[in-house]
């Protein structure tokens, strides 16, 4: 049954990408069919700027995910596994930058970071007299730091339930045996949560290779060229697909090369199991006056990647124009145009409810679906299951345009063209990876015997699964939930050609503000749909008593 | 003194030497691509009469069919305008509207054209038209009222435009520091002053360029400006829009292209900057294309007629949209903001406008990254 349920999924995934493959070798402009050859190929191939482009591509992907996952690794482990002071704050601090979309940042950093109008620049020109640009966000340091900050929630979102479900026998072992608390983490603690930081890193490498927003933004006006452009510039400027495709081809290469390592690093999966069938409570370390540094950390982390952008979007949505010295002037020059503006958009309120009811239950089927698959993987004997380690993963490697075409391709000429069900399945698909690679990190740090258990008491699959796997990873389920509704309710690029005209979809509205780079009004949007979610997360944890994997 | 009939030969050469000039780029543009240059009261007294002849044999057969669908690339705030006008007006027909960008609205309607849907009656927006129409996606519709218009195409109707001028922060330098006109920003004074759009996309300055080549016909001047700009080493955009916007933080002194819509925007709310108002603007056009397999065409041809028309025009105006007549005054009008008579810069090149890669590869790609 998991079998067949993962290749129903699977063959959902893979039906799109078989058909922009197919594409790749059969039509050159859009429009025109040329027969099968490989002239698409042969265009990528002998492509001279490819070398460079890929080499800055690869820097600023494992840059940013580096970053991104390091840090997500270490708040995860300081909220689940330290008596750092203030625990509501600090279980809230780090989810709350999930919630400001990537392209929020972005624009928040440029204004922050740029070398001769940004406003650290300008105050440090001001107050210490320093006139040589110290920072640059058009840079590969001010991209990896951007970018960086937006890879930290899935970091910490795939670490987290697994240092909750740690079992500290592990390391009371190495205490008996002499182990200091730092010696004993970095030898014990972060080397079983090896996989699920792989999983989250090679998620985060992936978003990073094929990211768009920042390299066009920030890279551009650098002359830092990326990879990826060319498969933008495949459709923006031949309108090819096929081309799009033989480039994203070397996405799934690199896609193949990462997860042939995780899968490589992760194959004695038995040797990362932090949940056994012996019952255990989860130890809270007591690292001592050490954690006012872990608090100062948290709270760094949360200045970065929401306040200190939300507070300049604030302030950017509120005054006439943007330059240094308007900003400063504020709130004497405040004006509230922008969010009159954005209340006024016609289609504020509809978009986002038919994106909120979508988003919803996207999140759940994806979910599901993506711990069966990983059920299915490393819980099954079933021949051949390594391979849905390989479908699970690929939609990531193609460009979301280039991915939904394929999409459309299926269902032109059908009744689900155009409808409210064909834009859930482009989600589903686009939103599969990080369901499955969240499911099968958490899934290999759990022990075989507690499955093997239920087996020999002639437990079915589903006594199992529902009764065993599922509770266990309720944590990571959570995680998983809570990321892709609010990554499915800001849906811009697989949505796009999927909706059908009439039907507002909520992102593509707010979002059109960012898109046709009014950033005063973007800001406005922005601030709106932060509020919204902030009060709705915080009203979830404090009156409802929700926790997001906590 | 200056006697009367000196000063009608003075004003008929002014006039003469005018026409000339948009009739020269005119000429050298692509098969059916034109300017217009001279109208008056008559004109447009005519094309009102032309309009409402179109409205009322059209109006009917498009009642019957009932309903628009136009994709488009503009704002979903001015979509709902305009088409909400376009509703009270006709009533007996319901538009509605699919929004996106150009890469967007192209990969759909070819995807949907080779899959022989019909699904949509307009495609609304600057670039995408002609490529469509290129791969066989637009119906020819030429439109009644074709006199009054700015740039002319015999196949689609040329709704609105795009106006790009040359836009400077006033706090970075003066009105005189400022380049004289396109070619002057190419000058090594301007090193480290300025920000372009990318010329390698489809974007602003690669549709300046391509005015700027049939203008000049001459390939040594061109490739000598392109050099210029190259040998400025400046930061490029993919985002005309951001472009400006740092321009307006001061971030960069001058950006070329600016959409003139956005100067004067910003203009209007206090922003440093402005615009060199003696620098002829380029001139792109804003098309409704007609799509080949329309279920409603008669709905589709008369949104396009009435978008031409005065009505039309007042509502485009009304959300920013530079309008695409030579008689409407306001105050992004080529009169309003480069004054009486002001030469333009019109993007007219067929191989441009129907494949922009053919031609940036051909005429850009040898001297920006050989």
């Amino acid at each position: 049954m998991p079998l067949i349920a993962s290749t129903i999924a699977g063959a959902a995934i893979i039906t799109p990408v078989i058909v922009v493959l197919w594409r790749s070798f059969t039509t050159g402009r859009l429009g025109f069919t040329v027969g099968l050859n490989l002239t698409n190929y042969m265009r990528v191939f002998g492509d001279k700027d490819i070398l460079p482009m890929l080499s800055n591509s690869v820097i600023y992907a494992a840059g940013s995910a580096l970053l991104g996952t390091g840090v997500g690794a270490l708040l995860a482990w300081i909220v689940a596994r330290t008596n750092t002071p203030g625990k509501g704050l600090v279980e809230l601090m780090p989810l709350y930058p999930i919630l400001m979309p990537p392209i929020m940042k972005n624009i928040a950093w440029i204004l922050l970071l740029a070398p001769k109008s940004g406003i650290l620049n300008g105050m440090l020109n001001q107050y210490l007299g320093i006139d040589t640009p110290v920072f640059n966000a058009f840079s590969m340091a001010g991209m990896i730091w951007v970018f960086g900050l937006a890879c930290v929630p899935l970091g910490y979102l795939f670490l987290l339930p697994v240092f909750l479900s740690f079992d500290p026998s592990l390391e009371e072992s190495a205490y008996i045996a002499g182990s200091r608390p730092v010696h004993t983490m970095m030898k014990i603690t972060f080397p079983l949560a090896g996989p699920a930081f792989l999983s989250a890193f090679v998620l985060n490498l992936l978003r990073g290779l094929r990211s768009f927003e920042t390299p066009v933004l920030q890279g551009t006006p650098g002359n830092i060229k990326v990879f990826v452009s060319r498969v933008y510039d495949s459709m923006a400027l031949e309108f090819n697909t096929g081309l799009a495709t033989a480039y994203s081809v070397i996405l799934i290469v690199l896609s193949v090369i990462t997860l042939y390592f995780y899968v490589r690093a992760t194959r004695f999966s038995e040797r990362y199991a932090t949940i056994t069938g012996k019952g255990y409570r989860v130890k809270v370390i007591d690292i001592g006056p050490w954690r006012y540094l872990t608090f100062l950390a948290v709270f760094v982390y949360f200045l970065a990647g929401i306040l200190i952008p939300f507070i300049v979007l604030i302030v950017v949505s509120m005054i006439p124009y943007f330059d240094y010295e308007t900003f400063m002037s504020f709130p004497s020059n405040a004006v509230l145009t922008n969010y009159f503006t954005v209340l006024k958009h016609p289609s504020f309120v509809t978009g986002l409810y038919n994106s909120l009811v979508l988003s919803v239950s996207i999140a759940v089927i994806t979910v599901l679906a993506g711990i069966v698959m990983a059920f299915t993987i490393y819980r099954t004997r079933a021949a051949g299951t390594k391979l849905f380690e390989f479908i699970g993963t690929v939609p990531l490697a193609f460009p979301p345009l280039v991915l939904s075409v394929g999409l459309v391709i299926i269902f032109l000429g059908t009744p689900l063209y155009n409808s409210l069900l064909a834009l859930g399945i482009g989600l589903f698909v686009a939103y599969f990876p990080y369901a499955f690679r969240n499911a099968s990190g958490s899934i290999v740090n759990i022990h075989k015997e507690l499955d093997e258990a239920a087996w020999v008491h002639g437990a079915r699959w589903r006594h199992v699964f529902f009764k065993i796997t599922l509770p266990i990873l309720k944590p990571s389920v959570g995680g998983a939930l809570f990321y892709i509704f609010i990554e499915a309710i800001r849906n811009v690029d697989v949505a796009v050609l999927l909706t059908s005209p009439g039907k507002e979809y909520g992102p593509v509205t707010l979002f059109e503000y960012f898109r046709l780079g009014q950033w005063a009004e973007a800001a406005a949007g922005g601030v709106i749909y932060l509020i919204i979610l902030v009060v709705a997360v915080s009203t979830a944890k404090f009156v409802f008593k929700l926790r997001f994997s906590l | 003194m200056m006697s009367k009939s000196m000063k009608v030969t003075a004003i008929g050469l002014a006039i003469g030497l005018c026409f000339a000039s948009v009739a020269g780029a005119a000429q050298k543009a692509g098969p059916g691509q034109g300017t217009k240059g001279i109208t008056g009261a008559g004109a447009t007294a005519q094309a009102a009469k032309a309009f409402e002849r179109a409205s009322a044999e059209l109006y009917p057969k498009a009642k019957q069919e009932g309903n628009l669908v136009v994709y488009s690339v503009w704002d979903v705030e001015h979509l709902r305008i305009i088409s909400d006008t376009f509703m009270k007006r006709y009533p007996g027909i319901k538009a509605t509207y699919w929004q996106a960008r150009n890469p967007e609205i192209v990969t759909r309607v070819l995807t949907e054209l080779q899959g022989g849907q019909s699904s949509f009656d307009v495609v609304l927006s600057d670039n995408a038209p002609s490529v469509i129409r290129a791969a066989g996606g637009i119906m020819s519709y030429e439109t009644a009222q074709k006199d009054v218009l700015l740039l002319h195409d015999p196949g689609i109707p040329t709704v609105s435009l795009q106006i790009q001028a040359l836009a400077f922060n006033t706090r970075k330098m003066k009105p005189a520091e400022a380049p004289k006109n396109w070619e002057d920003v190419a000058n090594p004074k301007y090193k480290g002053m300025i920000a372009l759009d990318d010329p390698m996309r489809a974007g602003p300055l690669s549709s300046m360029l391509s005015a700027l080549k049939t203008q000049w016909n001459d390939d040594g001047r061109f490739n000598k400006f392109l050099q210029g700009l190259k040998a400025l080493k400046v930061p490029v955009h993919k985002s005309t829009s951001a472009m400006f916007r740092l321009l307006v933080s001061g971030e960069y002194n001058i950006a070329m292209p600016a959409l003139l819509h956005d100067v004067m925007e910003e203009m209007h709310k206090g922003a440093p900057v402005s615009y060199v108002k003696t620098n002829p603007p380029v001139l792109f056009p804003r098309h409704a294309g007609i799509y080949v397999k329309s279920p409603h065409p008669n709905a589709a041809k008369l949104f396009a007629e009435w978008l031409i028309s005065e009505q039309g025009q007042k509502a485009l105006d009304s959300v920013g949209r530079e309008s695409s007549r030579i008689d409407f005054k306001s105050k992004t009008s080529i009169e309003s903001a480069f004054g009486k008579g002001a030469k333009t810069l019109p993007v007219t090149d067929k191989l441009f406008l129907e494949d922009p890669k053919k031609w940036l590869d051909t005429f850009v790609k040898p001297v920006w990254e050989g």
